[in-house]
Formats: structure tokens, C-alpha cells, sequence
């Protein structure tokens, strides 16, 4: 009995600071961040867009306390808890994001996760915006992505090209370009950042065991690596057939156990109908051969 | 009184097997009593129709509550029908005769009062036909609603093809009947006289439903079992359930069938007809299937005990040591073990000691379905979190426990009437075995 009870206390000791490794620390640099502009009623309105679609599943609607019952729980942001944080906190967690929660790096872009915390900010009327701190400054760089895949070389070849001050387009050097694959959700990198060479050329492998679509498809985004903000850069969209074809089809698209009525599995269909033509043949016959006992009377 | 077979005559055996048809006292008092039970506890549902399913005891977790314990009890004690007639029947035991009228009467009530069981857990009862209209060919549930319909029509049909003949030997013979009964059994008796092609396509039609209720006796309750087998819940996820609940289905059929054997034999006279070696047999029928049932049983715990799985170790633990202990091992000694050793001597197999033998054997057969359907419930694999209190554990409340009676009720009501308004023991087929033989008709 003493041993149970000081095993059950070892137990709970080793989960208490087990429990306290796990809390969720934000660098004091990043607690610190604000956000590159003034919050508008426009942006607040196209964060709660965006909370609606990736955020509210888990957190729940704003003020409702109906975030979903999950280990840790995910609590409802407009509370104190949640609005206690510094900007740059939020937007930390958001980005990093800590499982279970997903992080949102690479599925919204850094505008996109400041809107999301200009909506929640309207939930606190003690909030008051500090000044916004611009980014650093803009070094005249104009950088435009292009992108192909190599069939010879086997390799997605993104071009870097930036506009000269004569006016004119040439290849852009040195810039950081990284490259995304887009998934179920979000978007995943491929490959180490790769800075272009002389050319603004910059070479990529492609894994060879990424499912595409049927067709061998994948959606691939070139972007340029500029956390400072100091160029103006447009990222690269193209789709090469890549990728492993795969065709999975829907759950409910084909023949089985679990699907839909009209999707039942062939040897279910007959066996279910056949046994109960023949069990219900044979009861209609005894009907009927009783309903013959009336005629075969002489009395 | 002793059977003495030389005196017996056909008009003597006519007599003591309906002298009971008539409109007594005792039956009015009896079914004003059953009926005045019946409409308190429709009360009851009516509270349950106008309110929701919220006044009985199920909440998120406990879904299943006493409803579906009492559904899998009466498809039990409707399987009894199968195992009397169709297999101790086609084997070709003789001394079933008297008993076989009162396993198909008990059959067809259970079996006809299960399908109303399953609507009382219905939030929408009146969306009862949707099970038709949208069911999935995959799914049990269907199955389970297609084949208590079938066995259900299989079991009136073999109560009413050996009646014909007897109704046909009332409508002439009996002087008591009620003078306005006498062209209703007229109509059943569909002008049977005795014609051998007659006789032919009665006994045919006999041997054709005998053969065809065995396989739908066994998908019942093989398919009830499924309703839980199919999930991987702790106490549910089993590879045996389809005979382990078969044969527990034995156990409370059998039982009973003793206990109406009792009663028929006691209020209606029986005492030449249904004998103590009748008795002795059935309390014999009903040892063999509760040592299958015993072992059932031990694979049913003692297999996942020996593995201790996590999940089935919580559950077991509660079944065990936990809060459905008292209940577990009441049932499983009182219910199993301590009838099985008593029915092992001769002297218990005596009317009254077999009677009560079996009223306890039913009792447990009951509360053996509360222990399947609600402990599991109690332990999820995903953890409860952030309810009520009365979300996690389950208690019937008292408007369920009168709803949950109303089928019992019902089913007394459908015994009642079936015996009372028709000779309990096959009256043909008894003067037939004694020799009497062919029936002279007017």
C-alpha cells in the first residue's frame, strides 16, 4: 500500500513536470514584434474570413466558449488568456503553431496572419494597437519568379529576374528563392532554400515518391526568401506531371462496406436479396397452399 | 388424477383440452389488470413522445440504455420457438407434443413485441419506416429488422397450421364456446375435414417452415449480436458473440417455457397432458443449453482476461471488482452456475422446483442483457470530457423502467389471448399419438 502511494506520487510528480516542459515558451524577441501596419476595420473584416476557415474549428466562434473538447484545450480566444498576449505572441503561435495545433507558416501568408490577429483584437476594447513598426527599407529590388521543369536534367529550374535601372529585365543573382508543393492542407517545402546564381537561376530536385494527382500533377509556388521585406518580389506558380499518379477516389466513390446505399458491395447486394426472395418464395407458397385447403373440403 | 389411456376417448380429450375456452371471471379480472398496467405505462411513452428522449436515463455517452437491453432480451426469448419445434422437433422427439403449441405461442409474442421494443429508444418513431425506405444493404441493422420480420411471420404460421384441424374439432364439437366465437373458428378452420390431401399439404407445409425457421432463428439473434460485435468496443468486440448470444437465448427461452408450462398446467387443468417427466425433460433441456451458455461464457471472459488489452481491462475490472460487480457475479451464480447444479438432480426438476429455478434463470437472463449492452458504454475509447456527471454514469429513470415494462405487459397480453381462445396442447395431434386416430367430422 506505502509503495502504491508513492509510486502514484512519482507519477504525478514526473506528468506535473512533464506538463511544465511542454508549455508553450515565445522567444522575448518575438514577443516583441509588431505588426508592419495599422490595423483597419477592412483588414479585422477579411481576418474573420480567414479565422472562419482555418481557426473556428478548433477555437470555436469568437465569445461562445464552444472551442472543441481537445487535450490541451484550445480555448476561446476573445478571453483573458488568450488577449493577456502581446501582438507578437499571437502571431508567433499562429506561425509556429504546436501540436496539435498546426502551424500556419506556409498556409497564410505573414499579411494574412496579421489580419487574423486584427480580428481577434476586436474582441478587447482595452486593446490599443502599439505604433507599427514599418519594415526595414525597400531596397528597390523588383524581383519576378519564373518557373520550368527540365526534362534532361531532371529538375525544376526557377529564374530570378529583376528590373535593371536602365529599364531594362535581367537575370536577378543572390536571391534566396524557396519552393513549396501544394497539399491537403497547406503547403509543404521541397528541397533547402537555394540562392540563384549569375544566370537568376535557381535548381531544384524533385522527390521522386510525391504523389501527384491521376495524372501525375503537382502544384508547385516558387517564392522568394525575403523575411526582411526589402524587395518587391512576385512568386511562381506552375504545375509539372512530376509526381507519382495517384488515384485515390473519394471514401463514398466506390463499392463498399461503408459506403452509401447505392454503393454497396455486389456480393452484399445478392446475398441480402437472394435470401430474402427465397425465404419469402417459400412463405407466399405456404400461404397459398393453405388458402388450397379450403377448396380440398367434401364436408 | 392418472392417465389411464385405454378410457381415454376422443370426446374426453376434446373436453380437457378446451374446457378453458370460455369468458370467466378470472380472465376479465386478468385482463382488466393487464390492460389498466398497459395504458399507465403508454402514459409514460406519451410523456416520452411530448418531452423527447431526454426523461429516460441515456445521455451522449450511454446511448443504449435499458430499451436495448429489453430489445435483446425479447429476441432471445422469442428464439425458443426454433429450438422446441424446428430442432428437437425434426430430430423426431416425441414427448414435445404438448409443449410445442406453448414454445411457438411464446415465439410469436416475443417476437411481435421486440420490433415495437426498438421503437420505444426512437427519438422519431414515426420515421420507423425510413429503416426501409433509406436502409443500407451493409448494414445490421437492416438485416436485424428484415429477419425479426420473417421470423416473425414463420413463427405465426407454424402456431396456425397445426391449429386448423383443432379449430376445425371446436367449431363442431365444443357445446361451451360462446355462441359468437363459434363462426371465427369456423373461418380459421378453413373447412378442414380431414381430407388426406388436406392433411398432406398441412404436414408439408410444416416441414418447410421447420427447415426454413432454423436459419432464420439463428440470424435473429446471430445478427442482434452483430448490432454490437461490428464495433471494436471493449465487451462488444468479440468473435463468439453470435453463439454466445444464441445461446443464452436458449437458456431465457427455455426457462420461459417452463414457467408458462406451470401456469398453463395449473389454471387450465392440465395435469394429464403436461406431466412431470415434462417437466423433468425440459428442466433437462434447460441444463444442456445453460452449460453451452456456461461455456460461452468463460470464452467470452476469460480469453480477453487472459490478454488484458487496456480497454477490456477497464471493463473487465468493473464487471468484476467494480460497480457491476454485485450485479455481475448475482447474475452469473444466481443466473448460471447454481440452477445448472441444481438441475443436475432429479428431485429439482420437479414442477415447482423447476419453476422456480427458471423464474430466476429469466430474471438474470434480463439483467445478463443490461450487462452487455450499458458497462461498455461507460468506458469509451475516447475520453469524457468536460459533462455533466450524469452523462458518464447511467441510471434508468423511472419513466423508462414503465416503458421498458409496457412490453412485458403486452407480451402477457398476447399469451393471454393466444391460450385462452385456443387449445395450449395440439388437440389432433394429441388424440392422433394416442392412438385415437382418424377423426370422424360431421
Amino acid at each position: 500500500m506505502r509503495f502504491n502511494t508513492l509510486f502514484i506520487l512519482i507519477l504525478i510528480f514526473t506528468a506535473g513536470t512533464r506538463t511544465s516542459a511542454q508549455t508553450w515558451v515565445v522567444p522575448d524577441e518575438q514577443k516583441a514584434v509588431v505588426a508592419p501596419f495599422k490595423f483597419t476595420p477592412d483588414m479585422q473584416k477579411q481576418g474573420e474570413q480567414i479565422y472562419l476557415k482555418n481557426c473556428q474549428a478548433c477555437h470555436g466562434l469568437m465569445g461562445k466558449d464552444n472551442w472543441a473538447r481537445l487535450t490541451p484545450p484550445p480555448g476561446d480566444l476573445s478571453r483573458e488568456k488568450a488577449q493577456i498576449q502581446r501582438d507578437g505572441e499571437i502571431f508567433y503561435r499562429i506561425t509556429t503553431g504546436k501540436t496539435p495545433m498546426p502551424e500556419f507558416r506556409n498556409i497564410l501568408s505573414e499579411e494574412d496572419r496579421w489580419w487574423v490577429v486584427a480580428y481577434l483584437r476586436t474582441f478587447n476594447p482595452k486593446y490599443v494597437q502599439p505604433n507599427p513598426v514599418a519594415k526595414a527599407a525597400f531596397t528597390g529590388r523588383i524581383v519576378t519568379l519564373a518557373m520550368q521543369y527540365n526534362d534532361q536534367m531532371k529538375k525544376i529550374v526557377v529564374t530570378a529576374s529583376e528590373q535593371l535601372k536602365d529599364g531594362q529585365k535581367g537575370p536577378a543573382a543572390g536571391v534566396e528563392v524557396v519552393l513549396f508543393v501544394k497539399r491537403y492542407f497547406g503547403k509543404m517545402q521541397v528541397g533547402d532554400i537555394r540562392t540563384t546564381n549569375a544566370a537568376g537561376l535557381a535548381l531544384f530536385e524533385f522527390p521522386a515518391d510525391l504523389p501527384g494527382n491521376k495524372d501525375g500533377n503537382v502544384a508547385l509556388t516558387a517564392m522568394v526568401n525575403d523575411p526582411k521585406g526589402i524587395m518587391k518580389t512576385t512568386p511562381a506558380d506552375a504545375a509539372f506531371g512530376i509526381g507519382v499518379p495517384t488515384e485515390k477516389p473519394g471514401l463514398t466513390e466506390t463499392r463498399a462496406w461503408w459506403s452509401h446505399r447505392g454503393q454497396a458491395p455486389v456480393w452484399i447486394l445478392l446475398t441480402y436479396t437472394l435470401s430474402v426472395v427465397i425465404v419469402w418464395g417459400f412463405i407466399l407458397y405456404i400461404v397459398y397452399s393453405i388458402l388450397q385447403i379450403r377448396k380440398l373440403s367434401k364436408g | 388424477m392418472t392417465m389411464d389411456d385405454n378410457k381415454l376417448t376422443f370426446d374426453k380429450i376434446t373436453s380437457d383440452l378446451t374446457h378453458h375456452i370460455r369468458i370467466n371471471k378470472g380472465f376479465l379480472i386478468w385482463m382488466g389488470f393487464l390492460t389498466l398496467s398497459l395504458l399507465i405505462c403508454l402514459y409514460a411513452y406519451s410523456i416520452q413522445l411530448k418531452t423527447g428522449l431526454g426523461v429516460a436515463g441515456i445521455r451522449d455517452y450511454i446511448t443504449w440504455g435499458m430499451y436495448l437491453a429489453n430489445f435483446v432480451f425479447f429476441v432471445a426469448a422469442s428464439l425458443i420457438g426454433m429450438l422446441i419445434s424446428a430442432v428437437l422437433g425434426l430430430i423426431g422427439m416425441k414427448w414435445l407434443t404438448p409443449i410445442t403449441r406453448i414454445a411457438e405461442t411464446i415465439a410469436v409474442a416475443f417476437a411481435a413485441v421486440a420490433g415495437l421494443v426498438i421503437v420505444s429508444d426512437m427519438g422519431r418513431p414515426e420515421r420507423l419506416a425510413y429503416v426501409f425506405i433509406y436502409g443500407r444493404p451493409q448494414s445490421p441493422i437492416l438485416w436485424d429488422v428484415t429477419v425479426i420480420t420473417t421470423y416473425f411471420v414463420l413463427s405465426l404460421l407454424l402456431l396456425f397450421l397445426p391449429m386448423i384441424a383443432d379449430m376445425a374439432i371446436i367449431h363442431r364439437k365444443v357445446e361451451t364456446l360462446p355462441s359468437w366465437l363459434r363462426p371465427v373458428y369456423k373461418v380459421l378452420s378453413l373447412n378442414f375435414t380431414d381430407q388426406p390431401a388436406q392433411n398432406k399439404i398441412i404436414s408439408r407445409a410444416i416441414r418447410i417452415l421447420l427447415i426454413l425457421l432454423i436459419p432464420a432463428a439463428l440470424s435473429i439473434h446471430t445478427v442482434t449480436s452483430w448490432l454490437f460485435a461490428v464495433t471494436s468496443r471493449a465487451g462488444w468486440d468479440s468473435t463468439v458473440f453470435g453463439p454466445y448470444f444464441v445461446s443464452g437465448a436458449f437458456v431465457a427461452g427455455s426457462a420461459a417455457v417452463i414457467i408458462a408450462m406451470f401456469f398453463f398446467r395449473k389454471n387450465y387443468k392440465l395435469q394429464d397432458y403436461l406431466t412431470d417427466m415434462h417437466f423433468d425433460k425440459m428442466g433437462k433441456v434447460l441444463a444442456t443449453v445453460s452449460l453451452v451458455y456456461l461455456y460461452f461464457n468463460i470464452n467470452e471472459f476469460l480469453v480477453p482476461g487472459y490478454k488484458l488489452k487496456r480497454a477490456d481491462a477497464i471493463h473487465l475490472q468493473e464487471l468484476f471488482a467494480g460497480k457491476d460487480a454485485l450485479l455481475f457475479w448475482a447474475v452469473q451464480v444466481g443466473g448460471l452456475i447454481l440452477p445448472i447444479l441444481f438441475m443436475l438432480f432429479r428431485r429439482f426438476r420437479k414442477p415447482l422446483p423447476i419453476l422456480i429455478i427458471s423464474i430466476a434463470v429469466l430474471i438474470a437472463a434480463w439483467f445478463k442483457r443490461y450487462l452487455i449492452v450499458i458497462p461498455t458504454q461507460e468506458h469509451p475509447f475516447l475520453p469524457i470530457q468536460h459533462v455533466p456527471g450524469n452523462f458518464i454514469h447511467y441510471s434508468p429513470t423511472l419513466i423508462e423502467t414503465l416503458i421498458s415494462v409496457a412490453p412485458f405487459i403486452l407480451v402477457l397480453i398476447i399469451i393471454t389471448l393466444i391460450s385462452k381462445f385456443f387449445p395450449v396442447i395440439p388437440l389432433h395431434e394429441t388424440a392422433q399419438e394416442k392412438g385415437i386416430g382418424h377423426i370422424k367430422f360431421d
